[in-house]
């Protein structure tokens, strides 16, 4: 049964839950879709009223925060309510001696950061656009960047979490503590499900001390056969790199500053790149004492063709976790996709990405974590003969297909236009009738980001 | 047991693989907690497919079933009561593939945990939970309690090597959560099933992550005249920015009781120690060692000491991994915690834990994840003595509420099962514990497995759910009143 609504009148009632000033008119687009309204609720229960009179009324909610990775997904039916998480944004405990952090899910990711690094501890995430992107956007979107092959991603760090479910209660699981197996894991469940199955308020962390010094090696190859064997012989070593990174000859120029971008819809190198990009690289980051670092320049020796320290090393990581966002500043039509993959299956995946990408007239480029499979993925659409909508679903399926078993990509950017086209989650070794019968008993009515998940 | 029902399991499993006769299920009504029932009847699976006919069966027959492993749990987990069946997976017991390249086995439930890091070492590789239990336990109960032990302080508990599941649910059906990959598309199932304490499903098959073995190990033995000194230790190291492999404690009256069994070379005169362990490159684990013993110096330790070679590093881990067997040999029963608390406040819990043990005048000795939080105080009684064994759990209580009090968990990594159920309620809402019932109901929503554990039976469970299975919830031994 659904309620036909004036939106006058929900907006009326949203503002008498969270006030008039924090209910507003949208111009944000989420894959082409207006939302109809904004709610800025001020606390876990104006969460719980606001999804109470949605699921009462059958309105469409998308949970946000920093709006880093809205357009992933499928494209939305419709999206009644953009519900902003961003007014809770405040560390409600810290002590550094627990190690253990709780803050409200609006909150951007590099503030809880800077109230960490004062007493030299981090949270290990260090995806993409960490200013803009929430507690509560990474956690729902599971985010990563290449620190995730030592410390894995937001699911291993967080310890306790309150959500609020579509009919309106404030719920938590876990704890404050960071041994703890009272209750089902529902940080597990929530981590990753695109807001697809409650709103998060707020999540406790465990925390970690921050290495005090680390160091980059770069090991350049004239083939991936060439830089697999090296992972091989890494994998064998008693070396314990805390970041792992390969890197096609196609991404090297991704991971540079950039002149300015006039048109990116016909993006072309400014100059000719000074070196011809046919290497594939294999970026290591060690931490530990000068001695520690000094037996990973003797084991690596002659592999490593550059060292980076300080300042050029920051800024190089920078490149690496802004490797999505620099390609798509530069062709907003790029298609983006992460992989899932186990480790041996790194090299087909990246084979496939070359095989594929000039059939449909695509250029690749890939960075990502060599030691756990999970690849940024990268498709830009030649400047002279783009692509058409469905030559973009195409190029898609013909890579997913020459994927071994049990691999899975999902496209994480690509233009609208060719959404409805292909299937932007695609097929994933996990039962997706338990992942649907999950959905369906947390969210009946399918309120929350319906038709954008897999759920 | 209806004895259509045992001739059905005789014709699923074999005739040797179904046990029914009273003298054979007393062996299966407890595990190493506090509580005992004894079940209808016990079948051992063999194959995926024998599991899921058995699910099957009871499904249709409105059977409850409890899956098992060696019944090393403390919690009460695996205990299952007169009208149901316990399904024992102790017999599939197979390593499947050891894949080096892709730092992955695949095992089935009833592999014993050290067996598999047995079978990995020869290719440099281990796998890292290493419950106390872990001679004995099985890979099957880890999953489904989440298990935890020394070395998770680094490494992380169950959940975070567990990669791939295959599951049976309650109805029969076959389904696959994960697999080798690091993670995949969609909802995090594999996450969300472990620790699910057989609530949702029967685990047939488990992908694990297999962890190189580090290059050095190093452990230190901190030995400490007050137990004080030895709990600011903790929170000094833990501050210091090295994190240990393990970092482990034993009160004065564990050191003691331990060195009566197995001469670890514990001093028996300490007030506590600490056993720390550092593992990793040769140079990290070094120059961490001397950090770490200045750390401990510092707090006023007595003296630290460091395991000389491989044969003394065993031997200190022997005192703590038979620790508990050690307490069985000096009191006839004692009652396991597993509370955890924020890691600052373990002086101020410890002296606590002296207090109730003054107050009701019952030993309590102490041996625990320090690094962690997570505290195992062994209340000793003698449970011919009911004054003794009401206080005992008086005294459990006590150490619960000084727990909660702070924000911790009523359970670290020994679950809920039974024993705690009762106390959900002080650290879940209503509201909490209904969405959990809700999230059970898609995997199992006629509470056919494993009924009445985990969730305290509360109003809504059955507004949801259904009626129950017949079996009725019982008030649970050795849970506090």
């Amino acid at each position: 049964m659904s309620t036909v609504t004036s939106p006058a009148l929900v907006d009326r009632e949203l503002a008498a839950i969270v006030g008039e000033g924090n209910v507003k008119r949208s111009d944000f687009v989420i894959n082409g879709v207006v939302p109809a309204a904004v709610v800025y609720p001020g606390s876990p229960e104006e969460v719980g009223a606001i999804l109470h009179l949605a699921n009462g009324r059958d309105l469409v909610v998308a949970p946000a925060g920093g709006l880093t990775k809205q357009q992933i997904g499928c494209v939305p039916e419709r999206i009644d309510i953009l519900l902003s998480t961003t007014r809770l944004n405040k560390i409600e405990e810290y002590d550094p001696g627990d190690l253990t952090i709780v803050v409200q899910a609006g909150m951007s990711f590099a503030e809880m950061q800077r109230q960490l690094g004062g007493h030299q501890q981090w949270v290990p995430c260090d995806a993409a656009n960490l200013e803009h992107a929430t507690i509560g956007g990474l956690l729902a979107t599971g985010a990563a960047g290449p620190l995730k092959s030592t410390f894995g991603h937001m699911r291993d760090f967080c310890i306790g979490v309150q959500f609020v479910t579509a009919d309106g209660k404030v719920v938590k699981g876990g704890g404050r503590v960071v041994k703890n197996v009272a209750g089902y894991d529902l940080m597990k469940l929530l981590t990753g499900s695109y807001g697809s199955l409650a709103v998060i308020t707020r999540a406790n962390f465990k925390v970690f001390p921050r290495p005090r010094q680390t160091r980059t090696f770069t090991c350049s190859f004239h083939s991936l056969d060439e830089a697999l064997q090296f992972r091989t012989r890494l994998f064998q070593s008693p070396l314990t790199p805390m970041c792992m990174e390969i890197i096609s000859p196609g991404a090297s120029e991704y991971l540079q500053n950039q002149g300015t971008v006039h048109d990116p819809d016909d993006y072309a190198p400014e100059l000719p790149v000074s070196l011809p990009a046919v290497e594939w690289q294999i970026v290591l980051r060690a931490t530990g004492s000068d001695n520690v670092l000094a037996r990973y320049a003797r084991e690596l020796g002659p592999a490593v063709t550059h060292t980076l320290e300080g300042a050029e090393e920051e800024q190089f990581w920078g490149w690496i976790c802004h490797f999505e966002q620099s390609v798509l500043a530069r062709h907003r039509n790029a298609m983006v996709l992460y992989t899932h993959l186990a480790i041996q299956n790194v090299g087909a995946a990246l084979q496939a990405l070359q095989r594929v990408a000039p059939d449909y007239n695509m250029i690749p480029a890939a960075v990502g974590r060599a030691a756990t499979g999970n690849l940024v993925l990268a498709l830009m659409p030649l400047a002279v003969d783009p692509p058409s909508a469905m030559q973009y679903a195409n190029c898609v399926s013909a890579f997913r297909g020459l994927l071994p078993p049990g691999a899975s990509a999902e496209v994480a950017h690509c233009p609208t236009e060719a959404k409805p086209h292909f299937d932007v989650w695609g097929t994933t070794p996990t039962d997706v009738n338990m992942m649907r019968a999950v959905k369906r008993v947390i969210d009946p009515k399918n309120i929350l980001n319906r038709g954008r998940f897999i759920v | 047991m209806d004895s259509s029902i045992i001739r059905q399991l005789k014709k699923i499993a074999g005739k040797d693989a179904v046990l029914d006769r009273p003298e054979e299920l007393m062996l299966y009504e407890y595990d190493a907690g506090v509580d005992k029932h004894r079940p209808g009847a016990v079948v051992f699976a063999q194959t995926t497919q024998q599991v899921s006919q058995v699910m099957k069966l009871a499904s249709d027959k409105k059977i409850p079933v409890v899956p098992r492993g060696a019944g090393t749990g403390l919690s009460g987990g695996a205990i299952a009561r007169r009208e149901a069946i316990v399904l024992s997976l102790a017999r599939m017991n197979k390593i499947l593939e050891i894949d080096v390249p892709n730092q992955r086995a695949v095992v089935q439930p009833g592999v014993v945990n050290l067996e598999l890091s047995n079978a990995t070492a020869k290719y440099g590789y281990y796998y890292a939970p290493d419950p106390s239990s872990q001679k004995a336990c099985t890979i099957g109960g880890n999953v489904s309690e989440n298990s935890g032990g020394p070395h998770t302080l680094a490494l992380g508990v169950t959940v975070n090597h567990v990669t791939g599941l295959e599951v049976v649910l309650p109805d029969g059906k076959v389904i696959e959560l994960g697999g080798k990959a690091q993670d995949s598309t969609g909802l995090d199932l594999t996450g969300f099933f472990v620790g699910s304490e057989g609530t949702m499903g029967v685990v047939t098959r488990i992908t694990v992550k297999l962890t190189k073995l580090p290059e050095h190990v190093t452990t230190l033995l901190a030995i400490y005249n007050t137990v004080e000194d030895a709990a600011n230790t903790v929170v000094a190291i833990t501050q210091s920015g090295v994190t240990p492999a393990a970092l482990e404690m034993l009160d004065g009256w564990m050191v003691r009781c331990v060195e009566a069994n197995v001469h670890a070379g514990y001093p028996e005169d300490a007030a506590a120690v600490l056993l720390i362990e550092l593992e990793g490159m040769r140079e990290t684990v070094n120059e961490q060692a001397e950090a770490v013993s200045a750390v401990c110096m510092q707090q006023k330790a007595r003296e630290v000491r460091h395991a000389k070679d491989e044969k003394q590093r065993q031997l200190l881990w022997l005192g703590r991994k038979t620790a508990f067997g050690a307490v069985g040999r000096v009191s006839p029963s004692y009652y396991t915690q597993d509370g955890v608390i924020p890691r600052t406040k373990v002086p101020y819990t410890l002296a606590e834990i002296e207090r109730i043990s003054k107050h009701y005048g019952l030993i309590i000795g102490n041996v625990f994840h320090a690094g962690d939080g997570n505290l195992h105080p062994l209340i000793l009684f003698d449970s011919r003595d009911p004054k003794q064994t009401e206080n005992s759990r008086k005294a459990a209580k006590e150490i619960m509420a000084c727990c909660l009090k702070f924000g911790g968990s009523i359970t670290g990594e020994h679950g809920v099962g039974l024993e705690k159920m009762g106390l959900m309620t002080a650290m879940f809402t209503e509201d909490d514990l209904e969405v959990m019932v809700r999230l059970r109901n898609a995997f199992n929503p006629e509470s056919i497995l494993n009924p009445q554990k985990m969730i305290p039976d509360l109003h809504f469970c059955r507004e949801i759910t259904g009626p129950l299975p017949k079996a009725k919830f019982e008030p649970v031994a050795g849970l506090p009143a």
